[in-house]
């Protein structure tokens, strides 16, 4: 059983949270940028520390000390995973070989075993043909498939991804849906952090609504995604329009999962 | 600035190679101590940014190039020993790439640009904004009169390991080894074009870049106290307030005494300097063989200009000649010159700061 | 939009050229005979003929490392064509342009006057023998240079550097910094072509000051804010500050043939042009 919780204060980023985590879900941060979601997901990674309140993962906290100790890092770090939302930030390898080999070899495995897991994970992600290339001409679909890869590689227990489909053309973000899809059922925790309410119902059993650095609601993404509401308050909708035959439409909506289309 | 391989012999090399090191290893540690593993991205981010803005520069003939460097706003922000890492990592990779700059000279490329700018930025920043408001227009001057200073200090030193080469580094036939220039042409060609174009450059982007911070990112201008800690948020591995910011009495005293080991590099400026000569010069047949020989081969006029004549009974300085009577050693001589000189700078801007203090209306804290 | 189009061809070619020059060339791939020694016997060996290079005194010993500096370029498949546009012409371009007044103000016999109306200027023996000793030497030890880069793969210099003792903190800055440099004339491209497209009409010279130093401003500002999510990243990976590489460098017996080779060229050299 994995429990995250912490609560804490003050940081402007967020205020007086508290969450429960348990193995095997599949959460959805929801919210605008600057909400706090990436904040929170770095807070998860043990990448900040919160100022006030804690966070534990599987009953050991994670505090600036803990990180310090060889053992209990390199432990850490290889089960839970960070996917920024940037993907130029995590690729500062001279090849995508390199890039998708960092992590198993800075948590120092084997030569061979980096190896051969490289390989593994590059062909699961369909990038083997890209191994040499260097990843400032990728395109951004490429980019994203090889900071997803370079992060699968360790085979982490608990993922956490930041606006994973962001940027991304339809084929692209259906295939990163396709793969968070196929983690439902395991033992991977998945977290995403995202405001594309499209994709929500695919890859989360829970959903949290987070507005300025506080969660103003929870529940399954039925539940969510029904509560208009909610979504325009957060800033996750809007009222689309658009204009033909001269005369123009006005719905405020998301474009939720079946394709939206008018008979004209 | 840069200096490429053949222009410094094998020696002059290897004693910057030596001093640089001195300055990496003090570096590395000081920013370990400061920053953890935190300050290596950010050192590679301005050493980016100072790659780019050194990549501009043009050929100063009788000299090397000419350019800006961006160590005021490196040094400025990331404080001077960061800066010294930055202006290396900088100067490394254009000389391994670009052929900009040798490989051989690369010690004394970092000690000239990284060390020597870094410092006199950061020892000038700190002197002119001293405790101003983080936003004033203070700061904004102090940023480029550091910028400014730092290129001249840099290009001063570069002239001076340049010109003293032909003096120290000939063959038998009098054919220069290495840089062919001698003090009297290196500094000014030197001088010239960084007291003008280069430096105005780097002034203009140290002050536009520290303008542009007090709208955009105030803490960055805190200096390396700010940098340790992240807007908002506890960083793994941020290192404590250090006190970096100040630049104490201790360190300028060091700074002092470097500047005065280098006073003898002017007894060997062969006799004496271009157009220094005194009446009793013009007579001497040696010195005069001297004079000709530094002025283009022409044979100097056979008796005393009237001009100097009549003028050199104007004034006589106390230490004529630099040597005070009592002194044997011409070097001894300069180095107690240099020293009475020097202490009273220190002493004349210890006083100043003082003054400043008393100064009424003063804005004072950040 | 003359003056701004020619300070944006400007950035644009400069970003090219810096582009390519960064990246490992097509010559690092080829079976040459650089490519088949150790890349720390490489790095040692050019390094010492460089060294060689400065401590000749004679021309005729520093134009044979030069000679032998072609000889390994044409072993390791490196173009002639691009050694002259990246080094020689380069080369002569600044410090020929620098060596230049050393013909006239070099004392010593004369050897040629020349005279234009009232100007006499002479050139002496010495001063041909310092600008052509200075061109030579940095020309050579530009070509070595160049030779090695161009035959190397960045990272194998750098794990070279690494085995070789510097700290892995200078190792891992080298590396970052070559990447943020690509990064930085991206951004800073993008960033000239979005102010372009908003702009109308022509910019008065102080407008396009004050437009540059406001761009250098963000591009700093992105800058550091990238360095910072950088190292999250690389933090949320693992990275606790030592350099850990893939390549595993072995020395074989023709790497040791190698590294004598070189150091035999220049001691020969040192002592012939002493």
């Amino acid at each position: 059983m994995q429990n995250i919780s912490f609560s804490y204060e003050a940081i402007p980023a967020i205020r007086g949270l508290t969450l429960h985590i348990e193995e095997g879900d599949r959460i959805a941060l929801l919210g605008a940028n600057g909400s706090g979601k990436s904040t929170l997901l770095r807070i998860l990674d043990a990448l900040y520390f919160p100022s006030s309140g804690t966070v534990t993962f599987k009953g050991n906290a994670l505090t600036e000390k803990q990180l310090q100790h060889d053992e209990f890092s390199l432990n850490f770090r290889r089960r839970v995973a960070l996917v920024f939302q940037n993907p130029d930030v995590q690729l500062f390898n001279p090849t995508v070989f390199d890039e998708v080999a960092y992590a198993p070899l800075q948590l120092q495995w084997s030569k061979e075993d980096v190896i051969r897991r490289v390989q593994e994970t590059l062909q699961v992600m369909s990038i083997s043909h890209l191994r040499d290339r260097s990843p400032y001409r990728l395109s951004v679909g490429e980019k994203k498939r090889v900071a997803l890869a370079s992060v699968l590689v360790l085979d982490p227990e608990v993922l956490l991804l930041d606006e994973p489909t962001a940027t991304l053309d339809p084929k692209s973000q259906s295939q990163v849906v396709d793969l968070i899809q196929q983690w439902k059922g395991t033992a991977k925790t998945v977290i995403t952090a995202t405001h594309q309410l499209e994709i929500v119902e695919d890859i989360a059993d829970r959903v949290l609504v987070l507005e300025a650095g506080a969660v103003i609601a929870e529940g399954t993404p039925s539940e969510i995604l029904s509560n208009t509401g909610l979504l325009l308050r957060a800033n996750l909708i809007h009222a689309h329009r658009h204009f033909h035959d001269g005369i123009m439409h006005s719905h405020p909506h998301f474009h939720g999962h079946s394709p939206h289309e008018h008979e004209h | 600035m840069h200096i490429p391989d053949g222009y410094l012999s094998p020696s002059t090399c290897a004693t910057f190679y030596l001093f640089a090191a001195t300055g990496w290893y003090a570096a590395l540690k000081r920013v370990k101590q400061l920053l953890a593993t935190r300050a290596i991205p950010l050192i590679s981010v301005f050493a980016a940014f100072c790659f780019v803005v050194m990549m501009f520069n043009v050929p100063l003939p009788g000299g090397t190039t000419g350019h800006a460097v961006g160590v005021g706003i490196a040094a400025i922000v990331l404080g001077p020993w960061a800066s010294i890492l930055a202006i290396s990592i900088a100067l490394a990779i254009q000389a391994l790439f670009f052929g900009d700059g040798g490989i051989t000279t690369l010690g004394a490329n970092c000690f000239n640009m990284a060390i020597v700018g870094s410092f006199s930025a950061y020892a000038v920043y700190r002197m002119v904004a001293a405790s101003s408001k983080l936003s004033s227009r203070q700061r904004v001057v102090a940023a480029a009169l550091a910028g400014y200073v730092a290129i001249n200090a840099s290009a001063l030193v570069t002239a001076v390991e340049l010109g003293i080469q032909p003096m120290l580094f000939h063959d038998s036939s009098g054919t220069p080894l290495y840089a062919p220039y001698s003090l009297h042409v290196a500094i000014p060609a030197m001088m010239i074009g960084h007291l003008t174009f280069a430096g105005l450059a780097e002034a203009v982007i140290s002050a536009g870049m520290v303008s542009y911070l007090q709208r955009a990112d105030l803490s960055l201008l805190r200096g390396v106290s700010g940098l340790a800690q992240a807007p908002g948020a506890i960083i793994a591995g941020a290192g404590t307030e250090g006190s970096a910011g100040r630049l104490s009495p201790g360190r300028l005293w060091w700074a002092v005494a470097c500047l005065m080991l280098f006073t003898p590099l002017g007894i060997l400026a062969a006799g004496t300097a271009w157009g220094e000569w005194s009446s009793a010069d013009w007579m001497n047949p040696h010195t005069r063989e001297q004079i000709g020989a530094a002025s283009g081969n022409h044979a100097p006029p056979s008796s005393v200009p009237s001009g100097i004549e009549k003028l050199s009974t104007v004034w006589t300085a106390p230490f004529p000649g630099y040597a005070p009577r009592f002194i044997k050693s011409p070097a001894f001589g300069y180095l107690i010159s240099a020293m009475f000189g020097v202490g009273l700078l220190v002493l004349a801007s210890l006083l100043a700061r003082v003054a400043a203090r008393k100064w009424p209306g003063r804005n004072l804290g950040t | 939009m003359s003056r701004h189009s020619f300070l944006e061809s400007t950035l644009q070619g400069f970003t090219r050229a810096v582009s390519k020059a960064l990246q490992s060339e097509h010559a690092a791939t080829q079976p040459g005979l650089l490519q088949q020694l150790d890349p720390r016997v490489r790095v040692l060996g050019i390094f010492a003929l460089v060294i060689s290079v400065i401590l000749c005194r004679r021309l005729e010993a520093i134009a044979a490392i030069l000679l032998v500096a072609i000889a390994i370029a044409v072993a390791s498949r490196v173009s002639l064509a691009s050694l002259a546009k990246r080094v020689w012409l380069v080369v002569l371009g600044f410090s020929g342009v620098i060596a230049l007044p050393a013909l006239f103000l070099t004392p010593g016999a004369p050897l040629f006057v020349l005279r234009y109306a009232t100007l006499h200027l002479t050139i002496t023996v010495q001063g041909v023998r310092t600008a052509v000793l200075l061109v030579l030497r940095v020309e050579t030890a530009a070509t070595l240079t160049t030779v090695l880069v161009l035959t190397t793969p960045w990272t194998h210099i750098l794990k070279a550097l690494r085995s070789l003792h510097l700290p892995a903190e200078i190792v891992i800055m080298l590396a970052m910094t070559h990447r943020y440099v690509f990064l930085l004339i991206e951004t800073a491209n993008q960033m000239f072509e979005s102010r372009k497209s908003r702009t109308v009409g022509t910019l008065s010279s102080s407008e396009l000051r004050k437009m540059t130093a406001r761009t250098a401003g963000v591009l700093l500002s992105k800058s550091i804010e990238l360095s910072q999510e950088v190292y999250l990243a690389m933090l949320s990976r693992g990275f606790r500050g030592e350099v850990r590489l893939l390549a595993d460098f072995r020395l074989k017996a023709r790497d040791y043939a190698g590294l004598t080779a070189f150091l035999f060229t220049g001691c020969v050299a040192v002592w012939m042009g002493r």
